[in-house]
């Protein structure tokens, strides 16, 4: 845990890529969690805006869980506060919270019918029953359950059964509402049309709202911002289109669909991968000369051509060899081997072995995938020596010290 | 069950083994269940249904009768709200001692029933460790109708219990987490939430209980002093009258005694889905 902690730190103190939401709803600041000796979280912080709807995304075992539970307040964090629409909450039992939680096996009460339960919020509040009744049947029509309000929860799908955990818990008018893998119990089918559905639902209700899951194609639907979560640690956090395009890690780069990693040196206007030499345009006072950087490229980022000669925008990685072409529905997916770096060595090592001995270079496999008109319209072949290029890239920052890797 | 007898026909036509074994089983069972209760009925009634009503309707044969029905129920009571509350406390807290605990509490089922009332006499009893205590402040507990609530609480205790803790065990932690989040108290999860998922264990418990304590003879014997139309219960009534040569007497209580557990138990049987529906 130590080690995770040293690189931890320094990557906490850099700014949080996107702007922060303007109100914070909730905030959670430096929750750290340990269950016996076990640390389970590390110094997480976040804020969530008002009417946003912030992702946690990460593989079991990453502490979303356990984030979600200490701001529901069934769970109480080692350090850090939890700040709900500018009150710390961090002491206030579960009840006194106003949060709504969605479990991910629904808790339903079995006993009663779905209105029964959609007004239990309000019953145990003492309201009305006049306006009980009223609420009731407005969240009915917003969950368009109104057919099914006498039913029993268990005999409701699962998706409905979904819907009728959000009326509840928006029946008493939550704080923020807090999905606890909403859709993990759910067939492919039934969890992308409710995942829309609840987007949109989330979009009218203007609830601040924080959804676990490790479905990084769920998060990146579903969310306004995302924080990927890795051991206990955020990695990063920011809009879809920031972590998917711009990972700040290798971690999120792999956990968020495929990608392709390459080892690189930084060089005082260029970046070498291999042999190649890329332009660096970007981000360039993040790094210096002689940096140890990895470069990370998605398989849609790769243009296979024939020739030597580059479109604008495109940068010549290398050249490779076809290993593999399979066809997967959309798109074909290409398996290539290309000669890379042979890790990040000290500049008189790497500059020797380059020379010295340049036709035992190790090769690496990329995955690049072709949308159809393209796949069609140039037919490659397994065994083919082709061009690689890059139209898009990023380059993650250098890991802990130098030498470490 | 339909899924069951396809698949052991192994061979094609007719099937020996069924009839075979169905037939054996009862044919076994005869002797043993079948044929004692028939008889208690065959010979109540042999004498003509007037003389087993007159038997029946016997001032001290009503009185045992309603004086087991008494206690039973206010042992059912206590036992009920016990085994509420202990499977609640053991299920939910982990403490030192737990285990300890809900062995003693099973314990009383495993004790004889002889064994148990004469514990009840050590203790309460007129030279007992302490109503040689409470004897001189006029406290008599042995011997009287309490002494029978006693003895039935203490050989029924873990039923009810038992019934229930399991499914506290098995009940899903996070409805009782959603009730809180939701806004509710434990008091009013409990009474929301929680009980209402117990309502199936609770009914069956209480019956089981109850049919266990009707019948309880060993404990109450030694407790309750056997004196007629005082602290003379039900199948007390049956011995006394059994000894006394009175066959009809003991035999109409016998009948009520039978019937009434078979009640219980078709109850038990047949509500099974209504006891438990979601």
């Amino acid at each position: 845990m130590a080690k995770a902690k040293e690189t931890l730190i320094p990557r906490m103190e850099e700014p949080v890529s996107s702007a922060p939401p303007s109100t914070a709803a909730a905030s959670v600041v430096g929750i750290s969690k340990r269950f016996g000796k076990a640390s389970v979280l590390e110094n997480i912080s976040f804020d969530v805006g008002e009417g946003e709807v912030l992702v946690l995304l990460g593989a079991s075992g990453s502490g979303k869980t356990t984030i979600l539970r200490i701001i529901a307040g069934l769970e109480m964090p080692y350090t850090g506060k939890v700040i709900l629409h500018g009150k710390d909450v961090t002491e206030l039992p579960a009840r006194e919270r106003g949060v709504g939680v969605i479990f991910q096996s629904y808790a339903l009460f079995p006993k009663m019918t779905v209105e029964k339960n959609i007004g239990y919020g309000l019953r145990i509040r003492k309201r009305k029953r006049k306006e009980i009744k009223e609420t009731v049947n407005e969240l009915l029509s917003l969950v368009q359950l109104e057919e099914h309000r006498k039913k029993y929860p268990s005999q409701l799908s699962g998706g409905q059964q979904q819907r009728v955990a959000i009326a509840r818990t928006l029946a008493y008018k939550p704080e923020v509402l807090l999905f606890d893998e909403p859709f993990g119990a759910l067939d492919t089918q039934t969890r992308v049309h409710l995942r829309r559905e609840i987007r949109t639902l989330l979009k009218k209700v203007n609830v601040p709202s924080i959804f676990i899951t490790h479905d990084q194609e769920e998060a990146l639907e579903l969310g306004d911002r995302v924080a990927v979560l890795n051991v206990g640690h955020i990695e990063q956090i920011g809009t879809p289109f920031e972590i998917y395009n711009h990972p700040a890690t290798e971690y999120v780069a792999t956990f968020l669909g495929a990608a392709n990693v390459l080892d690189a040196v930084v060089r005082q206007d260029f970046i070498e991968v291999g042999s190649a030499k890329i332009p660096l345009t970007v981000d360039k006072e993040k790094f210096k000369p002689g940096d140890c950087v990895k470069i990370v490229f998605r398989p849609e980022d790769v243009s296979l051509q024939r020739g030597d000669l580059m479109r604008s925008g495109h940068a010549r990685l290398a050249s490779a060899i076809i290993e593999e072409i399979a066809f997967v529905g959309a798109y074909e997916r290409v398996r290539l081997q290309i000669e890379a770096g042979d890790g990040c060595k000290t500049d008189e090592t790497r500059f020797l072995l380059t020379t010295e001995t340049p036709d035992r270079k190790p090769s690496k496999s990329i995955i690049a995938t072709r949308p159809k008109p393209e796949a069609s319209a140039t037919r490659l072949h397994v065994g083919e020596r082709v061009v690689v290029a890059l139209t898009s890239f990023t380059v993650l920052p250098p890991q802990g010290s130098k030498g470490a890797n | 069950m339909s899924s069951i007898v396809p698949a052991m026909r192994h061979v094609r036509g007719f099937d020996v083994a069924r009839p075979l074994s169905i037939g054996m089983l009862v044919f076994m069972m005869l002797p043993l269940v079948f044929l004692p209760l028939a008889s208690i009925f065959i010979f109540g009634t042999s004498n003509g249904l007037d003389k087993f009503w007159a038997a029946l309707t016997a001032p001290e044969a009503i009185f045992a009768l309603k004086l087991s029905m008494a206690t039973s129920f206010w042992a059912t009571v206590f036992n009920v709200i016990f085994g509420l509350f202990a499977a609640y406390v053991l299920s939910r807290y982990n403490f030192w001692g737990r285990n300890a605990l809900i062995v003693t509490i099973s314990l009383p089922t495993a004790i004889p029933t002889a064994v148990a009332g004469f514990a009840l006499l050590l203790l309460w009893g007129p030279y007992g460790t302490l109503g040689r205590l409470l004897a001189p402040h006029g406290f008599q507990i042995m011997f009287t109708a309490w002494a029978i609530i006693l003895a039935n609480i203490f050989v029924t205790f873990p039923l009810a219990f038992g019934v229930i803790k399991p499914v506290f065990d098995t009940m899903s932690h996070s409805l009782e987490e959603a009730s809180a989040t939701i806004g509710a108290t434990r008091w009013q999860t409990f009474w929301h939430v929680t009980l209402p998922s117990l309502r199936g264990a609770i009914v069956s418990g209480a019956l089981l209980t109850f049919a266990r304590a009707v019948g309880e003879f060993g404990s109450t014997i030694l407790v309750s002093g056997n004196l007629a139309g005082r602290t003379q219960t039900a199948p007390l009534y049956i011995f006394a009258k059994f000894n006394e040569g009175q066959i009809e007497a003991a035999n109409a209580i016998a009948i009520v005694l039978a019937l009434f557990s078979f009640l219980i138990f078709s109850v038990l049987f047949f509500a099974r889905d209504w006891l438990d529906v979601d």
